[in-house]
């Protein structure tokens, strides 16, 4: 299951670190620095590590779960076995499973309902990895989320509600930072509204995290940075701002970067 | 007559809307609750004014703004020796700790630390104030409750919300306003 890809991982990282350790400490610009790692890392092995973790998700999409089915059997929204392009319609509604899903949640049902895997048996790495591998096939496409089943406007009203609520002791919300002061940092970090394509690098490689990040990782980072508990992944939080973010992304004609991106 | 009814109609059908407030707060909460116990619990325990930026989206209408400062502005709590200008190499500290200040996460400071926000206003040369009465109450207040002077603005209560102590939001003045503080040495 993805040994090469594992091996070839850790020596990427390993040489990472020893790259990292060359690095003058003054803080660059951190698209600047973005590019120059993302190119160390080109220069060095000839791949990035979101290729790892999509060749990891290739051979994880392809293994047979309980029911003798691979993940070709799932229906992402383009009929069974359909990749190209799928990610940037989701979330949407599936009428299979009567609820509106994202790519994430829609992978974890369908290892369930198709593959035959009892929830507890669903590795959480493992849908990343095939996160990252369908959201591949939708690389510098067009965000296309527009909600007109009744359930995703209904997620999308909740998105934009949760946007907007202020909470926990640090008094925050999603809108507060990414509406009002868009185009400002946090610290180093660039914030950007949905106007201006916030959402459209998910999943990603962080290098600072050196870890692969999807859209749902990505909101949990935010929640736990402003001091309110994650909300569990797949659930109803999740996938209602995942809409409300690529609904108004879709809005102002925003593109996906190269799936999955290298950032910080 | 025919106004009076349309009249009539408009009453009962806006009384209808504001009553059907209800489904969605419920479905609302039904998805908070879906994201786990500890995720509900810290977004269905907004106090009043939370609910409030919530509500007008961090817009308050004009009429409600002289309660709600007011309402912030009573939930400031002062050191017990009353001295407002404490020690900045603490204030220094509780600053710069993510965990509690964060302060630069927002604004810049000391010259030196290179990575700061710019969602705030930059602090660095913040003495250049002096130290009058009214601007250490007014900095004590403010950083002790952001909420009362300005509604639903980014910066967190940080004194309200118990991040830092009476005593502690002395010191964070201190860093601010003292001429040694590296905020404000050239």
């Amino acid at each position: 299951m993805g040994k090469r890809a594992f091996v070839l991982l850790g020596l990427v990282l390993a040489a990472f670190g020893l790259f990292a350790l060359t690095q003058q400490p003054k803080p660059l610009d951190p698209f600047e620095e973005a590019k120059r790692q993302r190119q160390a890392f080109l220069e060095t092995f000839g791949v990035l590590p979101g290729e790892l973790f999509v060749q990891q998700g290739k051979e994880l999409f392809l293994r047979k779960g309980p029911s003798g089915k691979t993940l070709e059997a799932c229906d992402f929204g383009k009929g069974p076995g359909v990749l190209e392009g799928v990610y940037a319609f989701l979330p949407r509604y599936f009428p299979d499973t009567g609820r509106v899903e994202d790519l994430e949640s829609r992978v974890y049902t369908c290892m369930q309902r198709v593959q035959g895997f009892r929830p507890q048996e669903i590795k959480r790495d493992e849908v990343r990895a095939i996160t990252a591998y369908i959201a591949s096939f939708s690389s510098k496409a067009r965000i296309q989320v527009v909600p007109r089943h009744p359930q995703e406007v209904a997620m999308y009203n909740l998105g934009r509600e949760l946007w907007y609520t202020r909470a926990g002791s640090r008094d925050m919300s999603c809108a507060v930072c990414h509406d009002r002061y868009a185009g400002q940092r946090v610290r180093l970090s660039p914030v950007r509204s949905p106007e201006q394509g916030l959402g459209n690098e998910w999943p990603a490689y962080r290098f600072e995290e050196d870890q692969l990040y999807t859209f749902e990782d990505r909101i949990n980072f935010c929640y736990e940075s402003i001091g309110i508990p994650e909300p569990e992944f797949y659930s109803e939080p999740h996938i209602a701002l995942a809409t409300y973010i690529l609904a108004e992304a879709t809005k102002a004609g925003h593109t996906f970067e190269e799936l999955p991106f290298f950032t910080r | 007559m025919k106004e009076k009814a349309v009249l009539a109609l408009g009453v009962f059908l806006l009384g209808l809307g504001l009553s059907q407030v209800g489904p969605f707060r419920a479905r609302l909460e039904a998805a908070l609750q879906s994201g786990g116990p500890r995720f509900a619990q810290v977004m269905l325990a907004q106090d009043r004014a939370q609910a409030l930026c919530t509500k007008y989206r961090d817009r308050l209408p004009a009429d409600l703004v002289p309660g709600f400062l007011a309402e912030q502005k009573a939930l400031i709590r002062y050191p017990q020796d009353g001295r407002l200008l404490g020690d900045w190499k603490n204030g220094e500290k509780v600053f710069t700790d993510p965990k509690r200040g964060n302060c630069y996460a927002c604004h810049a400071g000391d010259p030196k630390e290179v990575a700061y926000g710019t969602m705030g206003p930059s602090l660095t040369g913040y003495g250049e104030r002096g130290q009058s009465e009214a601007v250490v109450r007014y900095t004590y207040e403010k950083i002790y409750n952001a909420w009362a002077f300005v509604p639903c603005s980014l910066m967190y209560r940080g004194g309200v919300n118990g991040f830092f102590t009476p005593e502690e939001t002395a010191d964070l003045v201190a860093f601010l306003l003292s001429p040694e503080s590296p905020i404000n040495r050239r």
